[in-house]
């Protein structure tokens, strides 16, 4: 396995296993936040806890949408950092970065309507003449202020190290389309309440997708990703396809800068690189699940194992479950 | 004739056009009030109720309220994976959630809150939705107007809904985890705001032998919606009733002494149109102001039935404006000649109030009612609105039919025009000229609302333009409802009964020789203004 960059995302991981952030001094403790996210982090107390659930979510998607491939993203939180940081900017880099800009983003627009943050886009003026605010004509969505959020906290690492590098381009931009990929797939909903309810009077407003479909959104992004290269367009520099027959990327689309490796052998020198030995996989699949190409040609093992299961169960809606054991044999292919 | 000479024929086109912009120029700020002062006329808040564990159950002791937030805060579990680790139960999870958000107050002017309910609903293998599955909710709804008090109990109920949800994806071990797609649920509707604070405790208890609320899925979190009008909407919809209240009862006023003024008797269109006049008053008379000090929560309910009058009275108006200038020589006159076509406006009015009052009349008592969730009340509601639409659908036809009617009496008229007596053509003329010109005004205020709400549908609700933000559903409201109050102005002032007097002299001659057909003139007439009507028809004439 292998860390994408580990030390960029380490704060991630490190904010989804910490407590609770209460007090300013917590924030100095956080270790992987720069100097201006430690600012932010002192600024924004309250939201800090968003973020560190963000940072979970964005964890727990990555490992879901990786599950069965060869790189499973298990590694973000367990390996440790030492040395030289892996600089590859590569597809999986550029999904990483997608899910952590959009999970704090999702993070934060939840808490706002769980009534956890005070701010929440209603200290903003959003219509120009709002004399009283919230009593005058509402308050802006509450994406608004979560995806304005990530911006300025996840976005804030690239910032610093000066714009010019092509790594930073590519982190901005793929942390744009991870937003995007939350800001283009709001479902509008709405509400006729007119007289006897008809649709003279209508009310709509946008509605965030599962965290879900917006992990699906990305992983679709990352299928089709775009291998880019940096180059100098009149004083700015910008990204542009390797290869100039594909058409130009959009601003949902995700970018890498390096072809990645293929993530079969275990390396030493590159923290994260596991391999893939000892992963399961599907015999009867032709995809990259299936046994001949996760274990990359080096054959697996098959073992019969008994399975527990749950099986007849009753459910309630929450937290109960009462179900009989079933036991069954499963046979088990384990790569070599 | 049945008016008079009304003012509009008698009015030089001159004049009709300084009338005619006076009146676009007020429209034209009507529009711009709304559009440009008004915020959008509606907000939606979202929230996600907290989830409290309700650690000694409460259900049998006095009530006890669970505040997500601030001081006193439940007991809050993040996910119900906790629940099951911490062996909590669903009968002991309570769903709170505070309305509105910290740091923020609700206001009078809000003029009512509804509440819509929405369940995330994970896909579980094993445990999936039942087809038909009712979650059965137990909701309480408290408020208080300081944020130290203690919370005073408003309403509280067990309501059951029916979950409508879908699972797009294939339903297959892998997808598990996805949620579910379901259709917003109605909850709740409260016709006033008068406190600051609202909270809202919502539980979902589980009886497995009476079956209830099992089979409803994984429920992952609840959603509500919070909907309430804007503060300065409703600010900026007061002045504009407050305005427009005393300039149709001043036109009133002045229509009324014009056909008081009069010999004869008002005419049955006259009438009509004052009864317009009066039921355009009716919701213009800003009784909301009061909603802001009182506590009345009828002011939904009784918006709707206000609406309601307007809409058949005016319905009515142009049938009988039709049916008066059918000029096929049979008298009308009376309201009761109308009663095939003004019957099925009054049987579809009918209906449409009987369901307003089971639905927002049932809300009185109980806020989270709704005729929807109910097997029987959705028949019932379907019923009356079907009723309705068909009355609605079968006014049109007469409508339409009449129009047509009209103008195939136009055409023959028309053609007969040059070889009758310049008097009785002079009649004829008004008459068309009158039935032509607000059949054009009418057919364009129709078009209006129609393509305003067309674009208030499809549009997202508001334009930017450069560095102005145009509320396209505020200038929605704001325009048509000083249109019909500029319409309603409109036939009050161009068809008050003219009282221009004419030169006296006229040739005697002239009018013996019309004699024979005045007769027959007559009868089309019902109170004829005794000979005036046929000096001042003959004099228009000679002036000319």
């Amino acid at each position: 396995m292998y860390c994408v960059r580990s030390l960029c995302h380490r704060y991630l991981a490190k904010l989804s296993s910490v407590g609770s952030i209460s007090d300013e001094k917590t924030c100095e403790k956080l270790r992987g936040l720069i100097q201006r996210q430690v600012q932010l982090c002192k600024r924004n107390l309250e939201v800090m806890d968003a973020v560190r659930r963000g940072a979970q979510i964005a964890i727990d998607e990555c490992q879901y949408q990786f599950r069965n491939r060869r790189w499973n993203c298990s590694t973000l939180e367990t390996v440790p950092v030492f040395g030289k940081v892996v600089t590859q900017g590569t597809r999986e880099a550029a999904f990483v970065y997608a899910i952590s800009a959009a999970s704090v983003a999702f993070a934060v627009t939840r808490a706002c309507s769980s009534g956890e943050l005070e701010k929440c886009g209603c200290d903003r003026n959003v219509h120009g003449f709002s004399p009283e605010g919230f009593q005058w004509s509402g308050c802006s969505d509450n994406i608004a202020y979560g995806v304005a959020f990530s911006q300025s906290f996840v976005d804030v690492r690239e910032r610093g190290k000066g714009q010019s590098s092509s790594r930073a381009l590519m982190n901005l931009h793929n942390n744009e389309a991870g937003r995007k990929a939350i800001l283009s797939n709001m479902r509008v909903e709405c509400k006729c309440h007119g007289v006897s309810g008809s649709c003279e009077l209508k009310t709509c407003w946008k509605a965030m997708p599962p965290f879900r479909k917006v992990g699906n959104v990305i992983k679709e992004k990352f299928d089709g990703a775009t291998e880019v290269e940096q180059r100098k367009i009149g004083s700015t520099k910008v990204l542009v396809p390797r290869n100039s027959q594909f058409k130009p990327h959009t601003d949902e689309d995700l970018v890498y800068l390096d072809p990645s490796p293929d993530f079969c052998d275990y390396d030493p020198r590159t923290p994260g690189m596991l391999g893939t030995a000892g992963r399961h996989c599907n015999k009867t699949s032709k995809a990259i699940d299936g046994c001949e190409l996760m274990c990359c040609g080096r054959g697996f093992h098959t073992e019969e194992v008994e399975v527990v299961d749950r099986c007849s169960c009753k459910f309630h809606w929450c937290c109960y479950v009462k179900c009989k054991q079933c036991r069954k044999m499963v046979e088990m292919h384990t790569c070599r | 004739m049945k008016m008079a000479g009304a003012i509009i024929e008698n009015m030089s086109t001159k004049k009709l056009l300084i009338v005619g912009v006076i009146l676009l120029l007020f429209q034209v700020f009507s529009f711009m009030v709304g559009g440009l002062i008004a915020p959008s006329p509606t907000t939606a808040v979202p929230y996600i109720a907290t989830k409290c564990v309700d650690v000694v159950h409460h259900n049998q002791r006095k009530n006890k309220w669970f505040t997500p937030w601030g001081p006193n805060q439940c007991n809050k579990i993040r996910d119900f994976e906790e629940a099951t680790a911490k062996r909590i139960e669903a009968n002991n999870i309570v769903f709170a959630v505070h309305i509105p958000g910290p740091n923020k107050e609700m206001s009078a002017w809000f003029q009512f809150m509804l509440v819509i309910l929405q369940f995330d609903i994970a896909f579980k293998m094993y445990n999936q939705i039942d087809d038909g599955a009712v979650v059965t909710i137990d909701v309480g709804l408290a408020y208080r107007d300081d944020s130290v008090s203690e919370w005073t109990e408003m309403a509280h109920s067990i309501e059951q809904r029916k979950l409508s949800c879908n699972f797009t994806t294939e339903k297959t071990i892998e997808n598990e985890g996805r949620y579910y797609e379901c259709d917003l649920l109605p909850f709740m509707e409260v016709g006033n705001v008068a406190h600051k604070y609202y909270l809202l405790n919502i539980r979902l208890p589980v009886n497995e032998r009476k079956q209830v609320n099992i089979g409803i899925g994984e429920i992952k979190d609840i959603r509500l919606v919070g909907i309430h009008q804007n503060g300065g909407f409703t600010k900026v919809w007061f002045a504009m009733k407050t305005f427009l209240t005393p300039s149709i009862l001043i036109i009133m006023i002045w229509y009324w002494r014009r056909i008081t003024l009069m010999t004869r008797p008002p005419v049955l269109l006259e009438k009509m149109i004052f009864a317009l006049g009066l039921s355009m008053t009716f919701i213009n008379i800003p009784v909301e102001w009061f909603s802001v000090g009182f506590n009345w929560t009828w002011m939904l309910l009784f918006g709707d039935i206000r609406q309601g009058i307007f809409y058949a009275m005016l319905l009515s108006f142009w049938i009988i404006f039709c049916g008066e200038h059918l000029m096929d020589q049979t008298e009308r006159n009376r309201f009761s000649v109308y009663w095939k076509q003004i019957g099925p406006i009054v049987f579809g009015s009918f209906c449409l109030f009987i369901f307003d009052m089971c639905e927002r009349g049932v809300q009185l008592k109980n806020p989270f009612f709704s005729i929807w969730a109910s097997e029987v009340g959705t028949e019932l509601a379907m019923a009356f609105i079907i009723v309705a639409g068909i009355c609605a659908c079968l006014y049109f036809l007469f409508l339409c039919f009449m129009v047509y009617q009209v103008f195939r009496n136009i055409s023959g008229k028309r053609s007969s025009l040059p070889a009758m007596t310049r008097a009785r053509r002079l009649h004829y003329e008004g008459l068309i000229f009158r039935f032509k010109f607000l059949m054009l005004v009418t057919l364009a205020c129709a078009a209006m609302t129609v393509i305003f709400f067309i674009i208030s549908q499809v549009n997202e609700g508001h334009w930017h333009w450069g560095d102005y933000t145009v509320q396209v559903n505020s200038a929605f409201f704001t325009g048509i409802y000083g249109m019909w109050n500029l319409y309603v102005f409109a036939l009050l002032f161009l068809y008050a009964p003219s009282h221009k007097q004419y030169g006296d002299g006229q040739s005697n001659g002239d009018q013996g020789a019309n004699s024979g057909e005045d007769i027959q003139l007559t009868t089309t007439i019902t109170h004829v203004d005794g000979p005036t009507e046929i000096y001042k028809m003959t004099g228009k004439e000679s002036q000319e």
